[in-house]
């Protein structure tokens, strides 16, 4: 068997093979500190929350992180901030491992194969993923995984360009980035990352509108559309135009770094996921945008990912069993050899 | 990081001891062969001074020319007049040709095949100056114009040499520069290419990183920590994108890691041989249907007898 991982600034999706389904196990990236006392302890027990104690102090990982701030007014963190764990934050490593270990489970056997996503190298911001991809190889492979890391984008062709021969542009619209990749026969040509995602909208929002920017969050993720007839005074109105925004930079920079390479005369299709490409009309908007900046490569059709929350888990799995697939017939072959 | 980029930069130049870098002037770069293996070799400055010489042979042949044409040089022409004459022209053919001889690569002995040449033409046409119309007479006349002739056929012959051996030996190069190896950088592309190199060389050093410390001490589990992994959803899905993955990769081998392996060219090369395997499939079958007919003729032929 074989597993796939994203691990994203807020979300950190495992993808497995079960029978005929494919089984996404996900945990927000988050934790909650509380201090500690026997009360806490009994009602987090008995509210099946998950949570560690250490030192006196509890810490709430995953989703009840989140759940738990409102009730005990308090403001939850994350370990990870524009696609990568920041080794500053000395506490928030051991929770991030925590969680890994947890969405990840036992391997199924000792050396099962594991592929990660790792975000590219962005190229607004003066950040170096390299350091993250280590650390969250190191993690997987102290558990008996056998890793493998793939970028985002690419993980997004995997998981939704079959259909053109692994042959196009894969896009994800997380919280911390944004990361592209353009793919020529599965074989990446281009990859990078844009520091800007649904965090930098949120942020964006809760500057102009005021709101907390949870709350602009929970807003954005209920499901608003995006257009410019909105009502009064209702914060959908500044999510369409900082959505507008960050589709023009996006597109903005995938310009200019397409200038830089010489690409294969091909048309290429273009898949969108992660999070943040899921509002009501993202996908119209982006192709039009994509269509008038008059690209280096010419683009034949936009989609949208299926499950937009999930492509990058799924084409994490895609590549993991593939890389399976060969090193069986690579043992094979080994064997015949002796 | 500075010092970083510096070794990059020159751990290339080591490499490539013809890329050299000058800032963003664009700068021609004479390829200078002096340690170059082989038979044949020439300096930079020779060569330039080889095209003055050159030039100053052409321009002293032109002059001796020009100035018979104005003077009606004959015959019977006043010596000075003959004297002058022969000696631009006869001074210049030998400087065309020592000039000609310079721009090429030499031999080991080739520069000293030059000297001497050179030596014996110019200590003809002094003889000469020194003898005309007084002492022009048989025997030094002859001696004379065999010592300038065989100045002249050295440098002839030697150059030819050049040529021939250049020839054997293949390089492109015979005078002048040689196009290929002339390269311009400008600071983009040099920046690009030592950033190229410090990232080899930090991903180099990153593959061998070990992290200690991976456990967390001194925790206590929650109840509900070892019974859930997280919210789960099941689609349905056959996952048929591996099979056509390792389809697509499969020239390759395995799949490449993101940004860092992009090999474009094992993906153009095994897509050549796919290629090629296609042509000459159909050709095969070509051959076949060919054969084929030709021997069902030659059957044919045979039952008629
Ligand atoms: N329905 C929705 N509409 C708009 N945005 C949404 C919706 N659901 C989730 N998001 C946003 O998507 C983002 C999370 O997406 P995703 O899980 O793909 O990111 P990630 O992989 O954790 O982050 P990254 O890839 O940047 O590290 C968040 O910013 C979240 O607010
Ligand atoms: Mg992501």
């Amino acid at each position: 068997m074989a597993k796939g991982l994203d691990i994203g600034t807020m979300n950190i999706i495992c993808s497995e093979r079960e029978n005929e389904d494919v089984v996404f196990t996900r945990q927000r990236n988050a934790f909650l500190e509380l201090e500690s006392s026997d009360l806490t302890k009994t009602m987090l027990d008995s509210a099946k929350v998950l949570y560690i104690e250490k030192d006196g102090v509890i810490n709430v990982l995953g989703e009840d992180a989140f759940k738990f701030a409102t009730i005990f007014g308090k403001e939850s963190r994350r370990p990870m901030k524009h696609g990568i764990i920041s080794p500053k934050e000395k506490d928030a490593i051991p929770m991030i491992k925590l969680i890994v270990e947890r969405v990840l489970g036992e391997p199924g056997h000792r050396n099962e194969v594991l592929c990660i996503s790792s975000p590219a190298d962005p190229i607004d911001m003066d950040m170096n993923t390299l350091y993250h991809k280590k650390m969250t190889e190191a993690l997987a492979r102290r558990m008996a995984y056998e890793t493998h890391v793939i970028d985002e984008g690419l993980a997004v062709i995997y998981s939704e360009l079959s259909d053109y021969n692994f042959t196009g542009l894969g896009i994800s619209i997380g919280a911390g980035l944004t990361n592209v990749t353009l793919a020529y026969l599965a074989t990446p040509v281009m990859s990078f990352s844009i520091g800007r995602g649904g965090d930098w909208i949120d942020e964006q929002v809760s500057i102009t509108t005021g709101l907390p920017k949870e709350h602009v969050c929970a807003i954005k993720e209920r499901g608003f559309k995006l257009n410019f007839e909105v009502e009064f005074g209702s914060p959908d109105g500044a999510l369409s135009i900082y959505y507008d925004a960050l589709v023009t930079y996006i597109i903005k920079n995938l310009n200019r770094k397409l200038a830089e390479i010489t690409p294969p005369k091909v048309e290429f299709p273009v898949a969108l996921a992660g999070g943040s490409s899921q509002p009501n009309g993202f996908l119209k908007t982006f192709e039009r945008k994509l269509r008038d900046a008059k690209l280096q490569i010419d683009i034949s059709n936009v989609k949208q990912a299926k499950d937009p929350l999930y492509s990058v888990a799924r084409g994490c799995l895609i590549a993991a069993r593939t890389q399976e697939g060969g090193d069986v017939e690579e043992g094979k072959t080994e064997v015949s050899k002796k | 990081m500075s010092t970083t980029s510096f070794s990059a930069k020159s751990v290339e130049l080591f490499q490539n001891p013809l890329n050299i870098y000058m800032g963003n002037k664009k700068l021609l770069l004479m390829v200078d062969n002096t340690n170059s293996v082989g038979i044949l070799r020439r300096g930079t400055v020779v060569y330039y001074v080889g095209s003055a010489i050159f030039a100053a042979g052409i321009a002293l042949l032109a002059a001796g020319v020009a100035f018979a044409m104005i003077q009606r040089i004959h015959y019977g022409s006043e010596p000075w007049e003959i004297l002058l004459f022969f000696i631009f022209t006869g001074v210049g053919g030998t400087l065309i040709l020592a000039g000609i001889n310079m721009m090429m690569k030499q031999t080991r002995y080739g520069y000293y095949i030059i000297a001497a040449s050179v030596f014996v033409s110019f200590f003809a046409l002094l003889i000469f100056a020194r003898n005309y119309s007084n002492n022009w007479y048989y025997p030094l006349v002859s001696y004379v114009i065999a010592l300038y002739t065989a100045g002249f056929l050295l440098l002839v012959g030697n150059a030819f040499a050049n040529v021939i051996l250049w020839m054997i030996s293949g390089k492109p190069e015979a005078v002048g520069l040689r196009g290929e190896e002339i390269k311009t950088y400008n600071d983009e592309e040099i920046e690009r290419d030592i950033e190229e190199a410090t990232r080899k060389s930090i991903e180099l050093s990153a593959s061998e990183l070990k992290f200690r410390n991976l456990d967390v001490e001194g925790v206590k589990f929650g109840k509900a920590f070892r019974e859930t992994r997280g919210d789960t959803i099941r689609i349905k899905d056959n996952m048929e994108e591996a099979k056509s993955l390792e389809e697509a990769i499969k020239p390759g081998g395995k799949i490449k890691s993101g940004s860092v392996e992009v090999d474009k060219i094992s993906m153009q090369l095994g897509e050549a041989m796919r290629k090629g395997a296609v042509e000459k499939g159909r050709f095969e079958t070509f051959k076949a249907v060919v054969t084929g007919k030709i021997r069902s003729l030659v059957r044919l032929t045979q039952l008629k007898k």
